[in-house]
């Protein structure tokens, strides 16, 4: 490792999009420790380190759900408009890949219905932190998407109050189509991108509370399973 | 009388956003005649949600019927939200 490879706290912290405190609580907790102390003390980062810190979108939305952790300001997004020019810079660089000519519009649309979904959902009782997580990486072709709200069973049990578990909340979520819902005119967005896994080569990974859904792409089949680690809101990873 | 979705935006997404453009398109269609039929031309969008579609199209359909008229142009996020609201709604759109 070069000296020019070496960031300074503060140049890390802005690549980041966290504070400088952030880091060094990082640091005592071992969540992101510097590559090396300076002769003076002072901490420095190994650039690559943080680049492949900031690659792992998947973990930081999980780490956000699951503990709170301070996430960088370029994958936060704190109202619904926010997160629409967001989509829109998204769609623009998907449309430029020829490869994804057929499904980048069917993409952009999941990846929005998830995405307003939390929004819809969530309006006026976010527990704590409103907004949601929005990261995407083109190469590898993933969309992560989070938030810390009520989660689907909470939400849907207000017009369905039969609803026992997370699970079942999950498969009706996914599945079944209500129409004329009143008064909430809201929440077939899921059914939508049931659909479009099913038929296109887009997949998903949809955990909420203590159940998680795998939609395989190009299959119908709905694997709907207990998660490894409970947690209110939702965590999503979209694939494609 | 045809409308342009485009002029509603390129990206048509949010809930929100599909009431606000409803709630605009009220001033035009208060021009349509008694037998006339509302074109709906989606040249030019790139991505439909279902979200956007229900609060702009499903009032449309249950308020004109057969009247509203829908000019698809093959956009895979646009037929894709089509099918899904004919099931929601129960009643198909005129293409």
């Amino acid at each position: 490792m070069s000296e020019k490879d070496l960031l300074t706290i503060s140049e890390a912290a802005e690549i980041l999009g966290v504070s400088i405190d952030t880091l060094r609580r990082w640091d005592k907790s071992g969540k992101l420790n510097p590559a090396k102390i300076s002769d003076s003390g002072y901490r420095l980062y190994d650039r690559i380190q943080i680049e492949l810190f900031l690659n792992d979108l998947f973990g930081l939305a999980k780490d956000w759900v699951l503990k709170s952790i301070e996430i960088p300001a370029t994958f936060y997004c704190s109202n619904s408009a926010e997160f629409q020019t967001r989509l829109i810079r998204m769609q623009s660089i998907l449309e430029g890949k020829k490869e994804l000519a057929p499904i980048f519009t069917l993409v952009v649309a999941v990846a929005g219905e998830i995405g307003n979904n939390s929004f819809d959902h969530n309006l006026g009782n976010w527990p704590d932190t409103p907004g949601i997580f929005f990261a995407y990486d083109a190469q590898k072709k993933k969309i992560i998407l989070a938030d810390r709200g009520l989660g689907i069973f909470t939400t849907l049990k207000r017009v369905k109050p039969g609803l026992n578990s997370d699970e079942e909340a999950l498969k009706v979520a996914f599945t079944e189509i209500i129409s004329g819902r009143s008064p909430e005119n809201r929440g077939n967005g899921l059914k939508f991108v049931s659909k479009i896994a099913a038929e296109n080569p887009i997949g998903l990974l949809f955990q909420t509370g203590n159940a998680e859904l795998i939609l395989a792409k190009e299959s119908t089949a709905l694997n709907i399973r207990p998660s490894p680690k409970p947690f209110r809101g939702c965590l999503a990873l979209i694939t494609f | 009388m045809r409308i342009e979705l485009k002029k509603f935006g390129t990206t048509l997404i949010s809930r929100q956003n599909g009431r606000e453009a409803f709630a605009a398109l009220q001033s035009q269609i208060a021009a349509l005649a008694e037998n006339e039929n509302l074109e709906i031309e989606f040249d030019g969008v790139i991505t439909f949600s279902p979200s956007w579609g229900d609060e702009f199209l499903s009032p449309l359909v249950k308020q004109y019927g057969s009247r509203l008229i829908l000019i698809d142009t093959g956009n895979p996020s646009v037929k894709a939200t089509l099918e899904l609201l004919e099931k929601i709604n129960q009643v198909p759109f005129t293409r």
